[in-house]
């Protein structure tokens, strides 16, 4: 591999890993789920892109600034995420998992079909912020945009961990987390928890929607399932329910998706990244930073 | 007629699928898997009958034999882990195989014509049936007994000792851990059941349909192969099989008239039938309720 080559490899990792902020995101939603109520919420990524799509209807033909554009998405994330609890878990038994696994998927379907039908299956273009900045270092570019959305990434999770551990709310999902019963002894409601929670995650997976929007430039009801997938594997890459592994594995898998598309085309990219969840699986089943109690 | 006939393929296919991944959840695994066994089973069929020329039920048995051996293989190290990790897993593995027949290349020529599976195009010109002078009905007739097999299999091991021992790991590990239930091997066995089953049906898919592609092993197949059991209910096999005409038949294609709208209602009525009824719309108290219903009218008739 001569010098050239190589440049090309670390600059395609590096715009993979300011990308990879996006997957961080959705991760963390599927982290943070699982974590308080033990249950997978399928429909999230779908809910995500769904919500960047709800920001730029609201908005219908008005040319709006895109920081206004991304607070809409965040926004509707966090109804779209209070509907999703109402719908698919708050009516049915939690001692069930596949019934609210099921009505995920359900949920899922009808929010792709519900994008799909309002702009009869055509990708929206999405605003982006900075796209015409490039910052050169050495032989390196650096996008504009995707310096932005990584920026935006960390700020939210840096947002999210101050709630979390600094906030009485935060305490309260913590609590939960770790002990239900004890948690609504001590006089936690957990519906409001649990509610809270998909409402937050609803809101960083709004933004995430918007960031997603914004790196690639368009928005596609397509997007919602691979998404899915790709958030999935970082949630268990990063291990179950653990925030800074979501962060890392987000990405990690971002950069090497983008290594593995520079040397293997597109066409076998994801072959090797769910080569690299079975690795993961196989030797360090529990994720890179999960508690060993963390398998299930 | 022939819709009816092509509903009747499509819904018998679906079936096996949907007892395939019957089998995973009875002991309380979600697999995502069950596509990438049904794509599997389906190119094994399609080339052995094609490139090789064997007569087709050999060849579903050897695509079955493959599908079931690798899912044993991959429930190894899949069912050290469980819940989010399982259903993760079984995704990426089911996405893997789809890549892989994606990237897969294997052609042959044969007169002017060049045949069998070329990557992103698929394959092409599965030719058994119409080859070997099957009617439409013919294989209607085929599918149903291939079904009719498996859920007799299925009910006969539900009643024996295996299902006991398969419905106690999924609704207790520990317990039946204490009990002396080698868990591991209990589900690998539920995987490789799974597989099988699922080989099967892709074989046959691949036939009626005599064109597959990648795309049509997607997540999205994954996920309606662990629907139909999950809305039917897990208390029987006939659960799954009802589930699937609901879906098949009265949502997809029952549902036409309504255009757009019905892959909005699609969504929704899922998600209202999982509120409505959480453990599946044939679940225990509404077979017990069937039960005494027909135990009464025999009673009735006998006096």
């Amino acid at each position: 591999m001569d010098y050239l080559d190589f440049i090309d490899a670390v600059q395609a990792l590096a715009d993979g890993v300011l990308f990879g902020a996006t997957y961080a995101l959705l991760g963390i939603g599927f982290t943070l789920i699982f974590g308080v109520m033990h249950k997978i919420n399928l429909s999230y990524a779908a809910a995500s892109i769904g919500a960047a799509y709800a920001s730029l209807l609201i908005l219908g033909n008005v040319k709006a600034p895109p920081p206004l554009v991304f607070a809409l998405a965040a926004l509707a994330g966090g109804f779209i995420g209070a509907g999703v609890y109402l719908l698919c878990f708050k009516f049915i038994p939690l001692a069930n998992p596949l019934a609210t696994l099921m009505s995920t998927v359900g949920m899922l379907l009808l929010i792709d079909e519900i994008v799909v039908h309002v702009t009869d299956g055509v990708p929206l273009s999405y605003p982006a912020l900075f796209s015409d900045v490039i910052i050169r270092t050495g032989a390196f570019n650096l996008r504009g945009d995707l310096m932005f959305v990584f920026a935006l990434g960390c700020v939210c999770m840096v947002v999210l961990l101050a709630l979390l551990y600094r906030t009485r709310l935060g305490l309260a999902t913590r609590a939960v987390s770790q002990e239900p019963t004890a948690a609504q002894l001590c006089g936690i409601g957990l519906d409001r928890v649990n509610s809270l929670t998909f409402v937050i995650t609803g809101v960083l997976g709004g933004i995430a929607g918007a960031m997603i929007g914004a790196a690639i430039g368009v928005l596609s009801p397509l997007l919602s399932l691979p998404l899915t997938v790709k958030g999935l594997i970082v949630t268990v890459i990063g291990g179950l329910g653990s925030i800074p592994g979501a962060i890392i594995a987000g990405l990690l898998v971002g950069g090497l998706e983008n290594v593995f598309q520079f040397f293997r085309g597109v066409s076998e990219r994801d072959l090797y990244i769910m080569l690299l969840l079975f690795i993961f699986l196989v030797f360090r089943p529990g994720g890179l930073f999960a508690s060993a109690a963390g398998r299930d | 007629m022939d819709f009816y006939l092509g509903l009747a393929q499509i819904i018998g296919v679906h079936t096996l699928l949907g007892l395939s991944a019957y089998c995973v959840l009875l002991t309380g695994q979600v697999s995502l898997a069950q596509a990438g066994f049904f794509a599997i089973g389906a190119y094994v069929a399609g080339m052995l009958t094609v490139l090789a020329q064997w007569p087709l039920i050999p060849a579903l048995l050897v695509a079955a034999i493959v599908a079931g051996a690798i899912a044993c293989a991959v429930g190894f190290p899949a069912l050290r882990v469980k819940g989010l990790m399982l259903v993760v897993a079984t995704t990426a593995f089911g996405e893997a195989v789809r890549l892989f027949f994606f990237n897969f290349n294997y052609q042959l020529e044969r007169g002017e014509l060049r045949i069998g599976p070329h990557g992103g195009e698929g394959f092409r010109q599965i030719r058994y049936f119409p080859e070997n002078g099957w009617s439409t009905f013919d294989v209607v007739v085929f599918i149903w007994i291939v079904v009719a097999l498996t859920m007799a299999a299925l009910w006969w091991m539900d009643r024996s000792r295996a299902g006991a021992v398969l419905r106690a790991v999924g609704e207790d590990e520990l317990a039946a851990q204490s009990s002396g239930l080698n868990l591991t091997a209990v589900k690998v066995s539920a995987m490789t059941v799974g597989g099988v089953i699922a080989g099967i049906g892709g074989g046959i898919f691949a036939h009626y349909t005599t064109h597959i592609e990648h795309v049509q092993f997607g997540v999205v197949l994954a996920t309606f192969a662990i629907a139909y059991p999950i809305l039917g209910g897990l208390s029987n096999v006939f659960g799954t099989l009802i589930a699937v005409v609901f879906i098949q038949g009265l949502l997809i294609e029952g549902l036409r008239f309504m255009g757009d709208w019905r892959n909005l209602l699609f969504g929704g009525l899922i998600l209202l039938a999982m509120n409505l009824r959480p453990r599946g719309l044939l679940d225990a108290p509404a077979l017990a309720e069937l039960k005494r219903r027909l135990v009464r009218r025999k009673d009735r008739a006998r006096a």
